[in-house]
């Protein structure tokens, strides 16, 4: 217990100084970006409404949602440069982040810079004209001044927000106390989300009672107070900075090799894994945990991160964008050399083992139905709840299964991995998608319904490196066919059990050990898949 | 005394401000309505009337904060539509009802606010500063407060002090007494009118109150639905037959007999 608190905590400085960072940036940017709006809707008022308007519309959008649409649309962007001008620009990380959060931001600015100037009464602005000011003295030395302490208001609720939001700025793979929120709730690990959460809130709770000082010292026109406010401000970001700074292991100044993680345990496990063994060959390795699996390939072609591990069927279907089926050897075929050609990205392992799609029940329901396969299910499918991962619906498995089977569920409910088999267990739901290598399907007695009419695809799990790094092909190669399935689940299971629950370093050291890829550097070594662990059938 | 471009250099005797058949409409309505009017310089002249017909316009006018829709109005000779309007306000002294001082400057920052437009040095304006506090007849103590910190009538005080800063000499004051009480109200009354003779102003000074005007102008003007309909001294004012001037100074001059009864009534003291 202590154990996971004090890895929650060594986390923390590098997150909060990230978090702090990425979170001023956007608040400086969208004061900035509001100043010349608001000046605009002073002096013309007919611009007022729509402005007022598209930002008002731009909060209406969910901030995940507004983070995740920056990464598509950065990548255009970059296309358009390199194309134009020779560069690139990143689309991961700190530049969609920034976007986002400044656009969601400029609401509360603009707003309170808006209703700010609006507060200033038409006496003053006739005494203003009156004594000789011209429109620009009058903006500068009466109206800004007077609307300064709505305009601080409207910063501090900007600050807040943007603090709050910044937490989701881990799915487009900018570190924050995000990191630690997401990686907790997938890993079921409450002492990394009470850290994340609590870190935030108090950064937020800080920042704003700094603010608020700064603001009613502008108000009462008390500069003293005014000043306290900023120097509580300051010692808060120094404070952060410092323990930043201090908690860091020393600097190098080569770009350390990024490996990508998607957003659950066995991706957090295989990441470790690789990390590891990277690190053992003397390269500085960071981790991008908790990417959206769309962002996580684009990421690599782009050369944000330099390798994760991906599955067949899911490159099939988003990285070449095919709609037919294909055997698993001609598949595996086709992304090596596809992927190659189209994305300047090498697979430089297949694992083997599989990652499918799968349906599963919980044994007992499944022999009370007398369900066996995909088919079985269908006939029965009005009786059954539908459970999926957040993604599954809109995935093209799905439409295949629905071609195949024409499943008619009494319902269907997407939930984070680990809740969803929660939810089975918990009998919220009869049926979910599951995964192949899932530890929890052994340990929770699931069984996975077979699939008849061949409508999944192969899973095969593919170690991927990325253009900016090619020379890791030849360093990852030791993991070809190196990792069976049963060892898979076994670590998986590690880190997603209840009890006895494990880190995903650990894991990553378990499976390294167990399948002997740890540490060495002598170059590829085979190893066997009767290496792995007995595991109970799982039907 | 500084040197107000815009004002121009006196050539010849022109009145000190002049409306040359000026008009102002405003959505389909009249405000104004061909006014004639010369102000010669020294003058003290009141402008009032009931809500409405058109004395702040007028007034309004001669600063440029309204410009007339037909017509020009002239400042020692100048059409001001000729000149730059910020530089032209810097050279007239304005004042508005509820002395609109800025919340977020001191006292002194608000009576320097011309001077410092103007580009004068700051030891200069420090000293004009003390000088149009004594002027006003306020501590020099005051400086340093804020308007929140004032009552109504110091904040009158420091409004004709600002008005004052920028030594113009035309004044223009918009209803400067308007939320006093009658003591405060008549001792700053009393205040102007000597400020005015020291200072060789000529002041155009809006009021609704006909009794302010009668006592401290020396040409009270009436405005009835945008016209002048009596442009006299006090005294043949008061001896007006115009029926709606007899109707305006009606209510004041039966208070004054009332009140005058009442003290002669009163028991020796």
């Amino acid at each position: 217990m202590t154990e996971q608190w004090s890895r929650a905590l060594a986390m923390l400085p590098d997150r909060l100084a990230a978090h702090l960072g990425i979170s001023a940036a956007a608040l400086v940017t969208a004061i900035l970006a509001a100043i010349p709006l608001v000046l605009l809707m002073a002096a013309r008022p007919r611009w007022r409404t729509p402005i007022l308007t598209a930002t008002g519309i731009v909060q209406t959008i969910p901030s995940l949602a507004l983070l995740a649409l920056f990464y598509p649309l950065l990548l255009l962007v970059g296309q358009f440069t390199q194309r134009l001008a020779g560069f690139g620009i990143p689309a991961l990380g700190f530049l969609p982040a920034l976007l986002a959060l400044t656009l969601y931001a400029l609401l509360p600015l603009v707003r309170s810079g808006v209703d700010g100037l609006a507060s200033v009464p038409p006496e003053i602005l006739d005494a203003a004209d009156g004594i000789g000011m011209t429109r620009r003295q009058r903006l500068f030395q009466v109206e800004l001044p007077m609307a300064a302490p709505i305009v601080m208001g409207g910063v501090r609720v900007a600050a807040v927000w943007t603090i709050g939001a910044a937490t989701l700025a881990t799915t487009v793979g900018q570190k924050s106390l995000g990191d630690l929120i997401f990686a907790g709730l997938q890993l079921e690990d409450w002492a990394l989300v009470v850290t994340g959460c609590l870190a935030a809130a108090g950064l937020a709770i800080g920042v704003d009672a700094a603010l608020l000082r700064a603001e009613t010292g502008l108000a009462e026109r008390r500069w003293s107070k005014a000043l306290a406010g900023l120097a509580m401000l300051a010692a808060l970001v120094s404070g952060i900075l410092g323990w930043h700074f201090a908690a860091r292991p020393a600097a190098t100044s080569v770009r350390p090799v990024v490996i990508g993680a998607k957003n659950f345990s066995e991706q957090y496990i295989l990441a470790e894994l690789v990390a590891d063994r990277l690190r053992a060959q003397g390269l500085t390795v960071t981790i991008r945990s908790g990417l959206g699996s769309a962002v996580a390939f684009r990421a690599l072609a782009a050369g944000d991160i330099d390798a994760y591990v991906d599955y067949s069927g899911t490159l099939w279907d988003t990285a070449l964008a095919r709609q037919d089926a294909a055997p698993r050897a001609e598949m595996l075929a086709v992304l090596r050399r596809d992927l190659k050609r189209r994305h300047q990205v090498t697979v430089a392992a297949a694992l083997g083992f599989e990652n499918a799609y799968a349906l599963a029940m919980r044994r007992d329901t499944a022999a009370r139905f007398g369900i066996r396969s995909l088919a079985d299910a269908a006939a029965r499918a009005p009786q059954l709840r539908l459970a999926t991962d957040l993604e599954f619906q809109s995935r093209a498995e799905w439409r295949r299964l629905q071609a195949a089977y024409g499943f008619d569920f009494a319902a269907i409910t997407a939930y984070t991995p680990t809740l969803m088999i929660r939810a089975l267990t918990g009998n919220s739901a009869d049926i979910i998608t599951a995964f192949s290598s899932d530890g929890r399907i052994a340990a929770e007695d699931l069984v996975l319904l077979t699939d008849p009419r061949n409508a999944l695809p192969a899973y095969d799990a593919l170690l991927l490196v990325g253009p900016r790094r090619p020379d890791l092909a030849a360093r990852l190669a030791v993991f070809e066919n190196s990792v069976p399935v049963a060892a898979m689940r076994q670590a998986n299971w590690q880190v997603d059990r209840a009890a006895g629950k494990q880190t995903p370093e650990a894991a990553a050291k378990w499976l390294a050990k167990h399948l002997g890829t740890s540490g060495d550097t002598s170059g590829p070594r085979a190893i066997t898949r009767s290496a792995a662990p007995p595991l109970p059938q799982t039907g | 005394m500084a040197a107000h471009a815009t004002v121009g250099v006196m050539v010849a005797p022109a009145p000190m401000l002049q409306f040359a058949g000026v008009s102002v409409r405003r959505g389909g309505s009249t405000i104004l309505a061909a006014i004639d009017l010369a102000i010669p310089a020294g003058s003290f002249v009141a402008l009032t009337g009931a809500s409405g017909a058109g004395k702040t316009t007028l007034l309004r006018l001669a600063n440029r904060l309204i410009s007339p829709s037909t017509g020009s109005v002239h400042i020692a000779g100048t059409d001001i539509a000729t000149t730059d309007a910020a530089a032209l306000r810097r050279g007239i002294g304005y004042a508005s009802q509820g002395a609109g001082l800025f919340p977020h400057w001191s006292v002194a920052e608000n009576i320097g606010a011309v001077p410092r437009l103007l580009g004068q040095p700051h030891a200069e304006i420090a000293a004009r500063v003390d000088a149009l506090l004594d002027l006003v007849a306020l501590p020099r103590g005051f400086a340093n407060r804020y308007p929140r910190q004032l009552s109504g009538g110091q904040a009158s005080r420091v409004g004709l002090a600002r008005a004052l800063a920028g030594r113009p000499r035309l004044l223009l004051l918009d209803e400067p007494f308007g939320a006093l009480d009658p003591a405060t109200r008549a001792s700053l009354g009393d205040r102007l009118v000597a400020l005015h003779a020291e200072q060789g102003l000529t002041t155009l000074m809006v009021t609704h109150d006909l009794t302010d005007a009668l006592l401290r102008a020396g040409r009270v003007i009436v405005l009835d639905a945008g016209a002048i309909i009596a442009d006299a001294s006090p005294a043949d004012l008061v001896a007006s037959t115009h029926p709606a001037v007899t109707a305006l100074i009606a209510a004041p001059l039966d208070q004054a007999r009332r009140l005058a009864r009442l003290e002669t009534a009163a028991p020796p003291a």
